[in-house]
């Protein structure tokens, strides 16, 4: 090895003055061109309106390169295209980080200094680098199209569920182009830089100083070989480089040029999107300030900045796409042409000079680019999208900001607008009396404390469906036995109890929220108690995540790490281990809403049961369609459910036995789907409260023997 | 043009309701009160009627005689699109009958000179139809009942409605305005008033008139004023329905039971 000064590439060899010349103005323009696009972009979000931001900046940097460097989202659920991306991201930084080393020697440090780096042993490791990031990068970029050309993996065909063939923008051919000339440019500018490399190796193969050091660029070397074995001479391969040289420069400055204007921008978008992420984004949704003037998003220009910007990082990979509950199922929805449907319209009204006429910025409809509202209503804020994306795209709070405006409006379906009305009335959505709510504790051979009246330990905030659905509250009763045995000294606030306001408010309708929050924050505050319990993961999600926003701050937990306690405790003791074959169900706003994956897992284990994961589990669970208010919505007579889609997922299991859930909404709607589908006598739907009951030998509990095992 | 919409804040029982010591009605506790459903439908209409024309311009009145808690709907009035909400009331007004109240509506009317008046088919609580019959009555102007559906253009001398007759036969009749018609269920989609467009109607204020600002003496309003009043309110004990409890077989064991204890073992 030698460190000798002209072990090193000379730049610009054999040119003109003039073409080189030349060449700086044409990458000084394709500099500009990036840098116009760069400033369109941000002119765009800065169209739209404030963003709050938790935490520090420092912070949100640090954690977004772990997760760029790792590429833990990109390889989440699809580690094959993970492991792809990861040879061309890395390949792709180390090429950029190598120009950029030789600009810094060649126009910074020499003319600024006179002095020089890139020669000698830096300069042959720094070619072994390149030459194997080209390999990766190729490789990548090979998988890819071995993908889309081959694999054809169904979400990414782009078909729209949200519109018709003909509709305007119903035609995503031009998205396909895109992304085949994204691969073969970037594929072309690594082979013709490979091609390069050997060309001016056939070129200097006199020179001992370069020849002498080929294998240095392993793959630039095999090629020369292979050059000169076809016949080349020192002169063509001269001529070849010269060409090759302006092919690969001009095609590279090309690429560089384009980047803000074409799906290449998810390199600068997806790092701005993944650093705004907010960790609670479906979890905890944005409050309405009081000034504000319009509820929800009626333009574009009324999302945040942020959220703009991480509609511009979408790159389309469509694993929200095949998550959607709503889509699986058929439903006009698809959060990935959402996101995709926003992102054109405000490419087309907010990237223009001059911001367009309000009118122009509507987003409701069925226009090219807006969001129709059989769309919005279709989603049931599962958060599977969001759990999903990549790039930390939020589609939850931008589905329910827009649905903000459906309801300012009454757009929606009339069963919905009465269940408002109702809770707005009673307080809860089945439409009973207030004092009714508490009506299923007279079963029981003891009382229920009060917990407005005395002091208890535990408070168990019941929730609607388990106050009052008739099967639900068989559920109830039966916790309500569980706690009493286990001396648990618990109580519940009886009237003192409005709907918890969780679904409410990702209908959308954020002053009915804040009016059952403040109702029950206010019961809340008057009582004396420890913690709260819940029997209600939606309860759970909003009095956990949400309350704390409007003044309500409790420690709360889902009843299963409770009952979890009680057993392994010793408070409750097993009387007979089930020995039941069984799966679990996990309710989104205790699994992927609040990561409860561990306790009722756990507590099957305790009650002897065996489990069979389903292929859809923790935070994969599919919900039950149930969510994001379409409890109260009718479903398209005749259509598939996702229920039961989630009950053929189950079915496929040999020998299940009890398909089980800790949600009374998951409760009554999977045995509706039980039926429906046509799996009644093969297996059961069960609370996981039931099967504590049975194993501890309790009379009352609906048995689940005499399933055909 | 004008439009005067009589709204009413009705009671509806809660579970387990009692009735208030003095036997005449339910304790207050067990009231559930909001606006009466008819009233949503004859807002509606009247908002329709705004909406429809830019050229002319068109205001909603909602009128209610009640106590201070029927702000409550004329907020919800106010929230769906009324412009103004005015309620009257003073103590002496309690005990009223439908006629009553209907003296303090036709008074407000005589000052708003409205070029129509809605008001519900019937209360949902009370149920008496006459409140809306009677205004047309005190102020001599025509009327008709139960409109379920109307054809006006503000400015017109006189609207078409369509009222629904017993067999499916339809009523078509044209009254000459000013009118009081009465509005029926399903002649509209009243919108939804969102809590916070209620919460916003907050602010607009509700103007409070008492019987005297509009002429009404003591005399006219309350039970003196009233030629039929509440004896008492009760409720009558009749034999309930009782559930079957058990498994299939248990229940049509006990059924037939049942059939035989009444048919006399006939069956």
């Amino acid at each position: 090895m030698s460190d000798a000064q002209a072990v090193t590439r000379v730049l610009f060899e054999d040119f003109a003055p003039a073409a080189i010349t030349a060449f700086y103005l044409i990458a000084a323009a394709a500099i500009a061109v990036f840098g116009f696009g760069v400033y369109v972009g941000v002119r765009k979000y800065r169209r739209g309106t404030a963003a709050a931001l938790e935490g520090g900046l420092l912070a949100r940097f640090g954690t977004m390169i772990g997760t760029v460097l790792s590429h833990r989202t990109v390889a989440y659920r699809d580690r094959a295209a993970g492991a792809a991306h990861r040879l061309i991201f890395y390949g792709f930084v180390l090429l950029f980080i190598g120009t950029s080393t030789i600009t810094l020697d060649y126009d910074i440090l020499g003319p600024l200094f006179g002095a020089h780096f890139w020669y000698g042993t830096f300069y042959l490791w720094f070619s072994l680098v390149l030459d194997v990031a080209g390999v990766a990068l190729a490789a990548g970029l090979l998988y890819m199209m071995y993908r889309r050309g081959w694999l054809r993996p169904p979400k990414l065909d782009y078909a729209r569920p949200d519109r018709q063939p003909g509709d305007a923008d119903y035609d995503r051919s031009g998205y396909r182009r895109e992304d085949w000339a994204f691969l073969w440019t970037l594929l072309l500018i690594v082979a013709t830089g490979y091609l390069l490399e050997a060309a001016r190796l056939v070129w200097l193969a006199a020179r001992p100083d370069v020849w002498d050091y080929r294998w240095w660029s392993p793959a630039g070397a095999l090629i020369a070989l292979g050059l000169r074995a076809a016949g080349m001479s020192a002169v063509a391969g001269g001529a070849l480089r010269m060409g090759l040289w302006w092919f690969h420069g001009l095609l590279a400055l090309v690429f560089i040029a384009l980047i803000p204007f074409t799906k290449v921008k998810h390199i600068l978008t997806a790092l701005g999107s993944l650093m705004l992420r907010d960790p609670l984004a479906a979890q905890r949704l944005p409050k309405v300030p009081a000034e504000q003037p319009r509820a929800g998003v009626q333009y574009i220009s009324d999302f945040s900045w942020k959220q703009l910007l991480a509609l511009d990082a979408c790159t389309k990979c469509g694993r929200c796409h095949e998550a959607c509950p709503a889509r699986a199922v058929g439903a006009p929805l698809s959060p990935r042409d959402v996101i995709l449907s926003l992102r054109e319209f405000a490419n087309r009204t907010l990237e223009s000079a001059q911001l367009p006429a309000q009118a122009e910025l509507e987003v409701h409809g069925k226009g090219p680019g807006q969001i129709a509202m059989e769309t919005l209503w279709s989603c049931r804020t599962c958060m599977a999208c969001v759990e999903v994306c990549p790039v930390a795209i939020e589609h939850v709070p931008v589905i329910v900001q827009l649905r903000r405006k459906l309801v300012e409006d009454g757009a929606m379906d009339p069963q919905l607008q009465g269940t408002l009305q109702t809770l707005h009335k009673n307080g809860n959505s089945f439409g009973e009396g207030r004092r009714k709510r508490a009506a299923w504790t007279k079963a029981l051979p003891f009382a229920v404390k009060d917990a407005r009246k005395e002091p208890v330990d535990v408070l168990w905030f019941v929730g609607d469906y388990a106050s009052f659905d008739p099967r639900n509250q068989k559920v109830s009763q039966g916790l309500a036995t569980l706690l009493h045995q286990a001396g648990v000294d618990f109580g519940i606030l009886y009237e003192g109890e409005s709907n918890a306001g969780n679904d409410v408010r990702r209908v959308g309708e954020e002053g009915l929220y804040e009016v059952l929050a403040a109702a029950n924050i206010k019961s809340l505050s008057a009582a004396r108690f420890t913690s709260i319990v819940t029997t209600d993961p939606h309860s759970y999600n909003t009095i956990r995540n949400e309350y704390p926003d409007f003044g309500g701050s409790y420690p709360i937990e889902h009843y299963t790490t409770l009952l979890l306690r009680l057993l392994q405790q010793g408070r409750l003791k097993i009387a007979r281990p089930l020995g039941l074959r069984t799966t679990f169900h996990d309710p989104c706003h205790l699994g992927r809403f609040n990561q409860g994956y561990e306790a009722p897992r756990e507590i099957l284990r305790l009650l002897g049961c065996e489990l069979i994961e389903m292929r859809r589990c923790r935070a994969n669970s599919f919900c039950c369609g149930a969510g994001g208010g379409r409890i109260w919505m009718p479903d398209p007579v005749g259509a598939d459910r996702p229920a039961h889609n989630r009950m053929r997922e189950a079915a496929e299991i040999p020998g299940l036995q009890v398909y089980v859930v800790s949600c009374p909404k998951d409760l009554t709607m999977f045995e509706d789907a039980l039926k429906a589908t046509g799996n009644e006598g093969r297996f059961v739907v069960r609370e996981l409260i039931e099967l504590v009951r049975e194993a501890l030998g309790h009379e009352a509990a609906a048995p689940v023997a005499g399933i055909a095992a | 043009m004008k439009v005067l919409v009589a709204v009413k804040q009705v009671a509806a029982l809660d579970e387990d309701f009692a009735i208030r010591a003095d036997g005449k009605d339910v304790e207050a506790d067990f009231l559930v009160r909001d606006l009466n459903e008819w009233d949503e439908y004859s807002l509606e209409e009247a908002v329709k009627i705004r909406e429809a024309t830019a050229a002319a311009p068109v205001e909603v009145v909602a009128v209610c005689a009640g106590p201070e808690d029927a702000d409550e709907a004329l907020r919800k009035c106010l929230a769906k699109g009324a412009d103004r909400a005015v309620r009257v009331w003073d103590e002496a007004v309690g005990g009223s009958d439908a006629i009553a109240i209907a003296r303090l509506i036709a008074a407000v009317a005589r000052r708003e000179k409205p070029d129509l008046i809605f008001a519900g088919a019937q209360s949902a609580d009370h149920a008496f139809a006459a409140t809306g019959i009677a205004v047309a009555a005190l102020l001599e102007w025509p009327h008709a009942a139960v409109i379920t559906h109307l054809a006006f253009t503000p400015g017109a001398a006189s609207a078409v409605v369509r009222r629904e007759l017993e067999g499916g036969v339809l009523h078509e009749m044209q009254i000459d305005c000013p009118a009081v018609l009465t509005i029926q269920l399903g002649i509209n989609t009243p919108r939804y008033a969102s809590l916070r467009s209620i919460k916003q109607a907050a602010a607009k204020p509700i103007e409070v008139l008492t019987p005297a600002e509009l002429g009404v003496g003591p005399d006219a309003v309350g039970e003196d004023g009233s030629l039929s009043r509440v004896r008492r309110m009760y409720v009558p004990s009749v034999k309930r329905a009782q559930m079957i409890e058990g498994n299939v077989a248990e229940q049509a064991a006990r059924l037939a039971e049942l059939i035989r204890e009444r048919t006399g073992g006939a069956a």
